[in-house]
């Protein structure tokens, strides 16, 4: 026992003071039984690269005869990160039942004309250490590679077989249902009601239009969608002029011999016949409300409670992300900020937001109050969720109501500055990861033809003054508001009178005036 | 690539919340990685286009450690070697509730100076605790890479340690005992520790007993930080746009007072044995089942780490929402698809110095659980006597994708540096830890396998609608299989 002691106190201060020790361990196999802490004998010494000067972002872009755009981000390192996107997403479902692209997201990187499943295509992705992903939007199709960039023609060559021919079988689809089944069934049972919450603030905001429709598949339409619904969107949407190749990491002359081999020319699976017109109507934000009436007094699924709650937001009609009026809308988003009462995160996650300086810390009874600003290239939304005990709804929604007025006041220098200063490290913290520059450069070029580099944005943002919040608010109060309401509702303002609330100069709901409640 | 070791190890306090430009922009799940290094092969070197990892030892005996990427922005932190694993019955929860106290002023700043100083600089501030390591880290502009380290400075070695603001933070940290309570998974995962290490310092939680949060006082934490913040147990990492000859500099500056010697011996790190034993907290009312199943595997350092975490690749992940298609490299997620076994399960390996625990943490509905056992332990038998060559050769692809993606960014980089720093001493070069991930085959898993899983107690921990689980000794006699 003694010993076994001694040896532990000796290998806690090798630990500790670093010392090189090298421990041999039986293991009684080929497997070198060398300790991690010391160094493998006969591996080739590595020569590191070193960094001169900061990293140029730049962004090449060329356009194929067919009209598909191709774009490169260099970048160095072994690995690359390249995909395609595809304008198209919930918005272009209208003559559709909905959840047609929730249904292809689902379905991407299954079996295609030259792989047999998608087991085949993983192994294929493997042997250059990559992976894949697929991810739907209200307005687009991300299919998506990272791997090393040797391998980018295979690469390359996988993504247009998945984009474009994908075999769809019937097992297939029938997988497919039974995943949105669960998929739908979980976003339902998680404590958590974003998602639900932003499905329905778009409801309310655009009625039955574009990025109204819903994201995810509605119940009833999961046995409704089949193979010959999906070939005839795929036929309107999935054509070069709405696809961008986005590549992160890779030479822009390799990408495009990649491009060229594999999307010039090529047939999709679906034939070249009379495609269906494309759905291009613009936005049209309507206001409105949505409710959801839930019984949310037990949503805990373990033995500890989680407190009854109603959920509120409410939205207003910002702008599209093409506008100007953007980046004051970002900033304006930054500086409500906001986030549960009890959240994670220590200083930096915007404690001197207004959203905690005049809500969360003042009321505290409210459980979450946080703001969101969700963009498309025709419209905006900045929203704000607030979440409370369902007694105290009304004061809640008036609280969110007399913030939207506050916007309209003049910022004050100190907390504009910070609101400008915490976007730009935001945006250049979420520009480190590699998946995420594919997403900005695809993105960009998907609706612009171009790419603002991180450093125009951020002077942007460097212009912004208090003047220009003050005058897209300004706009933004004369919209008729949208609200999402889930959870208990009895004590919820009616929708005329948060509509007064917000043309009103300070905020106020209507009084009301009831002898018996 | 350290991270993935430590997928489950627990990380309670705080994480960052990033919010992107717009919702719509910036959500992408995590799943894809950046890399920056390349390796072409040559007789006796490798040109990898990654930086070095420089490291510095100080006087004092504190490690400097640092990559630099040249971006415009860093991270940088302070990975100590204490967490609960140092505390006794008595005063178990101080490690935790130190890192709280690290935020509510120092002798030069007031807690609303420090919010504010960082919220202005577009930096963050975040810390948490695990029962080995205790972390304090920033993520700032490159250029306040300077402030940065002051204020880590300042945080851990001036804080004032109020008794108004200690009074104040016990009611936090009670409300975040809460919140953990709510996370099924956390609370799994501290009853498979609390039996699988039972009566032993890794047993206990990291945020402790109710009557301790009430009760540790000032001098608890005084203490802690005296006994524990040396010198040579603390690393300064730091990723991203960072010069190392300033950090350096930095670290001479602001760390070159601690202390770095004991005065009697060096406080060893407590024995913790394994128990094959079992937790049930049976609960008819909650939808599913959560149950964790766990063999006893090794250190950090140990070099079967390596294949176990081969083996625990093979298993794999799965959630059914993947539907059949996703990780059909896992033969257990293939049968969970089709039986409809399970509604996810993820393997798990994690590690401590001298210890570890392998096993799988599944979610269940009630009447699946005794079909799903079984498959977990017949998947865990064949690992251990019949696993096939190409299935180790994929699973040995996906570990390697899985820790090479993984470095993306200046936080994931500079933790794996912290960590790795403080579990070997040094940063493992890549092409080191290709070759150790490559001289595995199906043999050296069905015998690392055998030696750790084979005829082994296990430790069970599971909370919900749980009486369809099969008794202790029937998922013992599991374990191994009768042949003749």
């Amino acid at each position: 026992m003694a010993a076994r002691v001694a040896r532990f106190r000796c290998w806690s201060r090798i630990h500790r003071y670093g010392l090189v020790v090298c421990r041999r361990y039986s293991s009684g196999s080929a497997y070198p039984n060398v300790s991690l802490s010391c160094p493998l004998p006969g591996i080739p010494k590595p020569i590191f690269a070193s960094v001169d000067g900061q990293e140029k972002y730049e962004t090449k872009i060329t356009t194929l005869e067919n009209g598909l755009r191709v774009a490169s981000q260099n970048k160095f390192g072994q690995f690359c990160t390249v995909g395609i996107l595809v304008n198209s997403g919930s918005r272009h479902e209208a003559k559709y039942p909905s959840g047609v692209s929730h249904f292809l997201e689902k379905l991407a990187f299954s079996s295609t004309a030259q792989y047999g499943s998608k087991d085949e295509i993983l192994l294929t992705l493997e042997k250059h250490g990559g992976i894949c992903d697929c991810q739907t939007s209200r307005d687009t199709t991300m299919y998506a590679v990272s791997a090393e960039v040797k391998g980018l023609d295979t690469v390359v060559s996988l993504l247009s077989d998945v984009v474009l021919q994908p075999r769809l079988t019937d097992d297939e689809i029938e997988m497919t249902r039974m995943a949105v089944r669960f998929e739908l069934e979980d976003l339902n049972m998680r404590p958590d009601p974003e998602p639900l919450l932003t499905e329905m603030i778009h409801a309310a905001a655009y009625r039955g239009n574009t990025v109204g429709l819903p994201r995810f598949t509605p119940v009833e339409n999961v046995e409704k969608i089949d193979k010959a619904m999906l070939h005839k969107y795929l036929q309107s949407y999935y054509i070069p002029e709405r696809m961008v190749l986005a590549g992160v990491g890779v030479d822009h002359e390799q990408l495009m011999h990649c491009a060229s081999k594999y999307l010039l020319g090529v047939k999709p699976v679906w034939g070249a016949g009379t495609p269906d017109k494309v759905d291009c109507s613009l936005a049209q934000y309507t206001g409105g409300i949505i409710k959801c009436e839930k019984d949310m007094s037990d949503v805990s699924l373990g033995p500890t409670p989680i407190p009854e709650l109603t959920h509120i937001m409410i939205g207003l009609e910002s702008c599209s992300f093409l506008e100007e009026d953007f980046i004051p809308f970002a900033v304006l988003n930054m500086m409500m900020g906001g986030g549960g009462s009890f959240s994670a995160g220590g200083p930096g996650k915007g404690m001197f937001t207004r959203l905690y300086l005049n809500v969360l810390n003042r009321h505290h009874w409210m459980y979450n109050a946080t703001s969101y600003h969700h963009s498309y290239e025709d419209t905006g939304l900045l929203c704000i969720h607030a979440s409370a005990d369902p007694r105290q709804v009304r004061e809640m929604v008036e609280i969110l109501t007399r913030e939207f007025i506050q916007m309209a006041a003049t910022a004050g220098e100190m907390e504009l500055e910070r609101a400008k200063t915490q976007l730009k490290s935001m945006l250049m913290m979420n520009l480190e990861s590699r998946p995420i520059i594919f997403e900005d450069v695809g993105r960009q070029v998907l609706a612009t033809g171009k790419r603002k580099l991180p450093q125009e944005l951020c002077d942007l943002i460097n212009r912004v003054t208090a003047a220009d919040i003050k005058r897209v608010t300004t706009k933004m109060l004369r919209s008729k508001p949208a609200v999402a309401a889930l959870g208990d509702l009895s004590e919820l303002p009616t929708y005329e009178h948060i509509q007064a609330a917000l043309s009103s100069k300070d905020g106020r709901l209507p009084r009301i005036y009831r002898l018996f409640r | 690539m350290a991270a993935s070791f430590a997928c489950l190890l627990k990380t309670f306090g705080r994480k960052a919340v990033w919010k992107g430009l717009t919702n719509s922009r910036y959500t992408g799940k995590p799943i894809f990685g950046i890399n920056r290094w390349r390796s072409i092969q040559a007789a006796s070197q490798v040109v990898l286009n990654v930086p070095e990892t420089k490291l510095t030892s100080l006087e004092n005996g504190l490690r400097v450690a640092s990559e630099d990427s040249g971006l415009t922005t860093c991270t940088v932190g302070l990975w100590i070697d204490a967490g609960s694993r140092y505390e006794n019955e008595k005063n178990n929860g101080t490690a935790h509730f130190l890192e709280h106290m690290a935020f509510k002023g120092t002798k030069k700043r007031s807690q609303l100076d420090l919010e504010l100083e960082i919220e202005n600089m577009g930096a963050h501030l975040n810390a948490y605790t695990s029962r080995e390591q205790t972390v304090y880290y920033a993520k700032a502009f490159s250029k306040d890479l300077p402030r940065a380290v002051e204020i880590l400075a300042d945080i851990i070695q001036n804080s004032t340690l109020g008794e108004a603001e200690i009074e104040r933070e016990r009611g936090v940290i009670l409300r975040e005992m809460q919140e953990v309570e709510t996370n099924l998974q956390e609370v799994v995962f501290d009853y498979l520790h609390a039996t699988a290490y039972q009566s032993t310092a890794l047993g206990r939680t990291i945020l402790g007993p109710t009557e301790n949060i009430k009760s540790i006082n000032r001098n608890d934490l005084v203490e802690y930080i005296t006994t524990h913040y040396k010198g040579p147990r603390i690393v300064l990492a730091a990723a991203g746009g960072v010069s190392h000859s300033e950090l350096i500099d930095l670290a001479k500056y602001h760390f070159g007072n601690l202390p770095s010697t004991y005065k009697g011996d060096a406080p060893a790190l407590p024995l913790c044995r394994f128990t094959g034993s079992e937790i049930r907290v049976r609960d008819d009312k909650m939808p599913l089942a959560h149950i964790a199943i766990s063999i006893e595997a090794v250190g950090w350092s140990h070099p079967d780490t390596i294949p176990l975490m081969v083996a625990n690749t093979l298993i794999g992940n799965w959630d059914r929402s993947f539907g059949g298609g996703v990780n059909l490299s896992s033969k257990l997620a293939q049968m969970a698809c089709q039986g409809n076994l399970c509604h996810s399960f993820q393997s798990f390996n994690t590690c401590y110095t001298d210890t570890g625990l392998w096993g799988l943490y599944m979610v269940c509905e009630p009447n699946t659980i005794e079909d799903m056992m079984h498959f977990t332990q017949r998947e865990w038998m064949r690992l251990c006597t019949s696993v096939t060559e190409s299935e180790v050769v994929r699973a040995k692809n996906l570990l390697k994708t899985n820790m090479l993606l993984q470095l993306d960014g200046s936080t994931p980089i500079c933790e794996d540096i912290g960590r790795q720093m403080l579990c070997y001493g040094r940063r493992i070069p890549l092409p080191e830890l290709e070759a150790r991930i490559e001289a595995i085959n199906s043999k050296t898993i069905r015998e690392v396998c055998s030696k750790y899983i084979y005829d082994k107690c296990p430790a069970i921990a599971a909370v919900g609608p749980i009486e369809q689980l099969p008794d202790y000794n029937r998922i013992r006699s599991g374990m191994y299989w009768l042949r003749t």
